[in-house]
């Protein structure tokens, strides 16, 4: 037993300094270490790219990325697939370590805080030294939402308007004609009463519920076209303490709670896409993004039409995403011919345009959109919008904006569920929000 | 081994206990090294960071205690996301720890079918994630759904409640879904269940013990110990409800769902206020010890170690 | 089941005939087992629900998905869902194998270092025992969420470390860590997961204490008790730890997604959570087609657990 014991200690004895040895090897660095990714073929250097497409979207990325490689032999291009929803924790992740992809996917939201804590760094030089970029063609309120400091931190690739959406199917079938180009919000109203139907089987509203959500979309669509206004222009304070505002957000309440014209979340919770996309609402708000999947899944006819306009005239939100060049990326100007080439005309037009995957952010690009497939009869009325009387809606220049939309977002599934009236409703947001632009004041000082 | 080892003094462990104590701390190495390597770094970088203004990517600096103090003073959702955080983990914990005990003790018996029965009782806690979540709020709907078509059919009620949809029903909807997750627990009471010895059972029939006296007097002692592990892990995951949230209620309606966790995310990767959600983080972290504490000290009336040391 | 192996001796060896159940069964046997069916019976019907949305989901066409009144039945039904999903797209064979990898890897892991440290905690007395054991809670208490960033930032500067002599010396990856990528998810498990510490502590806790101190004083080493005594006895929880880590591993998501860059080094679950995409756009006949086939080996590795737990029955008699 006890020289059992022994050998045992000679033993561990013994690996331990075998284990320590190895070590020691461990740091000597290798006799020939492998050399920096970059030299491996003489010229060729690597620019990836972080995406958020789905797996059936990935093939048409592969199909422009290998006709890029075909024509730019130097260049090696790395996808790296995330998940959309998982997108905005995933990249602060990778800054931390300073770990980011040379090129990275960035919603509007996002483009302000990921410039201020610099996980974007500016592509203000490379558009100047590149004049076979055309700048000028990319829609100025998309261009706004990646500005930070005059520079340009981010290109949109995809920027749309939100206007109105209409079942084809409800509107047929209570003989009510479509809405025109000269309608009001009052016909909005009507309209809605008219078409709701709830006494069938499968009960059938006019509106689908939607309300302004006073984040950076459609409060414009829903207050702006009354006068009223969220935040001020410097994105300090809120403003919506006022008669315009009350009056504009009653109207929605209405259309809910007095008319019963539209579905109470209670009625229409089903699923992510809720009883518009299950055929049961006859208008909605409608955002060109929102295309492919209700192409996908709607299992009706539908179109799109004008927003209306209101007592204080015509107006509607846009909003869109982009792509940004990383603090991280070893190769910024490898990057630039990328994007250069992804977000040129012809560049949109594949990948986006004739694809039907989104409304490109240029305007020369646009036709190929409206053209393909997935994009309504009607769906020009995209570009009317966005050419006519669609602004990016604030807030975006704050640190506060997920957070304003967070508390906005509580206080308005409480309207719609008419558990709290307007009055309250505005002087909760009122408090809440004007402590996270202090909060946010502070930080950004 | 060979003479010419050179005679090296070996400490004799003299006594079997300072084996036991050498044996002991060779058990636990790997467990040890690995909280030194991987896990005690980033526990001690999130304390120091919760006194500080980290956005995850830039500090400016220490800040004292001022995150602690805001949450506990200026925040004005905090008190309410811990009142729901603890509404929902005694209800989870309670109705979870007890669903599973019943089908557990259901399920132990060896029956034609209970293979396949336990493997059903058992499917959503694998088949989880985002796209099941969704089917929860369609069981959910108030109209439509299947939660409120049943309740209708048993109660003598006209309407179900409005469930993910009203600021009342919103956390018994989750507490609900939750149990749907008791497959896990009921695992794992069954494997407990089948470390009591049959013996023991005969002895209690020969005295002409009920069936409720031997689950009372054999079942449940000899099965406290496991019963306290899944007591102590349900609550500890209660406490850290995420994917649900996240997917189903987004904290709403209003704040009714807004919970601990959920509250640390937004705060962490939405709102890119990491020294915040490092506090608050802390501050759970704090709730949960002394609830673990606690059953810790309340274990000893009721569990029964039969290899107590 | 249990039936069959009642009329099949080991070794393939016809046995005695025996008579079906439910000529065996005796009046009170089948009363009970009315009772139970009944109890569990419905539940079990509303448990299997989400299997059945799935199934439905993914034989439907994508507009027959959100319909309302919803539709159970496919009509038609789309068996190309099945085919496209796991091919068309995304290398899900790559996937398969990767994921398959790393959970073998993680679940011997898991098993080594927890059955040794929870061993340590509940049977081997030692000073300071019940704080370090307090340790062990303690870890499992502060929310992922916060130790994310620190944790990505630590395993990267070790990998990044590691680059070098990796890229040099082991290009092809060590045995079935074929990618420097897979080391934060493939290391850690050999070194402890507090969750099956405190499970087989609790386990290890229900044995007689005599069993030990009698090999002990037969001069058995700790170890040979542990192999010999505590496994044995506790094999349904050592099944329940391989099951748990299989689904745990298998599932995972988080940890793949922020380690993994390239597609044919990535797993399963970060592959079939690409089947989502913007702005809550989600395929879900493909989604829910390829989880139907992820969800098979979890399915066979739980009847297998299962056969484990009544080993653990006839093993019984020997305990207390």
């Amino acid at each position: 037993m006890a020289s059992t014991t022994l050998s045992r200690r000679r033993f561990l004895a013994f690996s331990g300094v075998a284990a320590g040895a190895a070590a020691l090897a461990a740091c000597a660095p290798p006799t020939a270490p492998a050399a920096d990714s970059g030299g491996m073929t003489a010229e060729s250097v690597t620019v990836s790219t972080a995406l958020t497409w789905e797996a059936a979207f990935q093939t048409t990325q592969q199909e422009f990325d290998a006709n890029f490689m075909e024509e730019n032999p130097d260049i090696i291009l790395e996808p790296v697939y995330n998940t959309w929803s998982d997108h905005n924790q995933v990249v602060p992740t990778w800054a931390a370590a300073d770990t980011l992809p040379d090129i990275i996917y960035v919603h509007g939201s996002r483009a302000f805080p990921w410039a201020f804590e610099g996980i974007t760094v500016s592509m203000q030089s490379h558009i100047d030294a590149d004049p076979g970029f055309n700048v000028a063609g990319v829609w100025e309120e998309a261009l706004r939402l990646y500005r930070f400091e005059g520079e340009q931190h981010g290109i949109p690739y995809d920027h749309g308007p939100i206007i109105l959406g209409y079942n084809k199917d409800i509107f047929d079938a209570a003989g009510v004609a479509y809405p025109s180009e000269d309608w009001t919000i009052e016909d909005l109203v009507e309209t809605s009463i008219a078409l709701t139907n709830t006494e069938g089987d499968i009960p059938i509203w006019g509106w689908r519920g939607d309300m302004p959500n006073f984040g950076n979309g459609t409060n414009r669509n829903m207050l702006n076209t009354y006068g009223a206004n969220l935040y001020n222009d410097e994105e300090t304070a809120i403003e919506l303490d006022t008669p315009e505002a009350r009056v504009a957000v009653q109207i929605w309440v209405d259309l809910i709670h007095k008319h019963g014209a539209a579905p109470t979340p209670a009625e229409s919770e089903a699923f992510e896409q809720n009883a518009w996309i299950a055929g049961q609402c006859g208008m909605s708000l409608f955002a060109s993004w929102s295309t492919p999947t209700q192409y996908a899944f709607a299992n009706y006819a539908w179109d799109v039409a004008p927003w209306p306009a209101g007592p204080a005239g015509q107006s509607c939100g846009s909003f869109g995403s982009g792509f940004s060049i990383t603090k991280n990326s070893g190769n910024p100007a490898a990057a630039w011919r990328f994007l250069s080439s992804y977000l040129s005309t012809e560049g949109m037009e594949f990948m986006w345009g004739s694809s039907g995957r989104g409304s490109p952010a240029r305007a020369d690009a646009y036709q190929s959109w409206l053209d393909s497939e997935p994009a309504s009869d009607n769906a020009h009325y995209f570009l009317h919008a966005l050419e006519n009387y669609a602004v990016t809606g604030r807030p975006y220049q704050t640190l506060a904006a997920p957070q304003l939309l967070d508390i906005t977002g509580r206080y308005q599934t409480l309207l719609r569920s008419g558990e709290i009236d307007v009055e309250s409703a505005i002087t909760g947001i009122v408090e809440e929000a004007n402590a996270a632009f202090a909060d946010a004041a502070e930080r950004m000082s | 081994m060979t003479a010419s080892v050179p005679a090296r003094p070996v400490k004799r462990l003299r006594t079997l206990q300072q084996r036991e104590e050498r044996d002991f701390w060779i058990a636990i190495l790997p467990w040890f090294l690995g909280l030194f390597l991987f896990t005690g770094g980033p526990v001690i970088a999130s304390l120091v960071f919760s006194f500080t203004d980290w956005t995850g990517l830039n500090l400016s600096g220490f800040i004292g205690f001022k995150n602690y103090r805001d949450l506990l003073v200026e925040d004005l959702v905090f008190w309410e996301t811990v009142y729901n955080t603890f509404y929902y983990t005694f209800g989870s914990v309670l109705l979870g720890t007890l669903g599973a005990l019943f089908v557990a003790l259901l399920l132990n018996q060896n029956l034609p079918g209970t293979y396949f029965l336990r493997l059903i009782y058992y499917l959503p806690s694998i088949a989880s994630g985002v796209a099941i979540s969704i089917l929860w709020i369609w069981l959910f709907n108030p109209n439509v759904g299947l939660v409120n078509y049943l309740l209708v059919k048993l109660l003598p009620i006209d309407t179900g409640p409005a469930w993910l949809s009203s600021q009342t029903w919103s956390k018994p909807a989750l507490i609900l879904k939750s149990t749907w997750g008791i497959g896990a627990n009921m695992i794992i009471i069954l494997a407990g269940l089948q470390g009591v010895p049959q013996s023991l059972y005969e002895a209690a029939r020969i005295d002409g013990a009920n069936a409720f006296d031997e689950f009372r007097n054999v079942t449940l002692p000899m099965l406290s110990p496991v019963l306290f592990f899944v007591i102590v892990i349900s609550t500890i995951n209660a406490f850290q409800i995420l994917t649900d949230i996240l997917v189903m209620t987004q904290g709403g309606p209003g704040t009714s769902t807004y919970m601990l966790v959920y509250y640390i995310y937004q705060n962490a990767f939405q709102y890119l206020k990491m020294g915040y959600a490092s506090a608050l983080a802390w501050i759970l972290f704090t709730i949960i010890l002394a609830l673990t504490l606690l059953q810790l000290w309340g274990s000893r009336r009721w569990v029964y170690y039969e290899g107590a040391t | 089941m249990a039936q069959m192996q009642d009329t099949v001796a080991p070794g393939g060896i016809p046995a005695r005939p025996v008579a079906p159940w439910w000529q065996r069964a005796s009046k009170r046997r089948i009363l009970n087992m009315t009772i139970i069916y009944l109890l569990v019976l419905p539940g079990a019907v509303m448990f299997l629900i989400p299997l059945l949305w799935m199934l439905s989901t993914s034989l439907k066409e994508s507009r027959q998905i959100f319909v309302n009144p919803p539709v159970w039945i496919p009509n038609p039904v789309v068996w190309q869902n099945f085919t496209d999903g796991w091919s068309a797209y995304l290398p899900f064979n790559t996937f398969f194998v990767n994921s398959t990898l790393i959970t073998l890897n993680n679940i011997v892991g898991n098993l080594f270092s927890c059955c040794l440290a929870a061993y340590g905690f509940a049977r081997l007395r030692a000073r300071g025992r019940n704080v370090l054991f307090g340790l062990v809670l303690a870890t499992m208490l502060l929310p992922n969420e916060v130790l994310i960033i620190p944790q990505y930032v630590l395993f990267t500067k070790i990998t990044q470390f590691l680059k070098p002599w990796w890229d040099y010396y082991t290009p092809g990856g060590i045995l079935w860590m074929r990618y420097l990528s897979w080391l934060p998810m493939m290391v850690p498990p050999w070194f402890g997961f507090p969750f099956f510490i405190f499970l087989l502590r609790q386990f290890f806790l229900t044995i007689p204490l005599d069993l030990d101190e009698a090999a002990r004083l037969d001069g058995a080493s700790s170890w040979r008790i542990l192999i010999q005594i505590l496994v044995p006895l506790t094999k349904p929880a050592l099944a329940t730890v391989v099951i748990f880590a299989f689904i745990g591993n298998w599932n995972n998501f988080l940890m793949p997604l922020i380690y993994i860059r390239a597609q044919k080094e990535q797993v399963l679950a970060v592959g079939l959570n690409q089947f989502r995409g913007q702005f809550g756009h989600v395929d879900f006949h493909y989604m829910m087609a390829v989880s139907l086939i992820v969800l098979l080996p979890v399915l066979l590795i739980f009847f297998f657990g299962q056969r484990i737990f009544v080993q653990g029955i006839a093993l019984t008699g020997i305990k207390g």
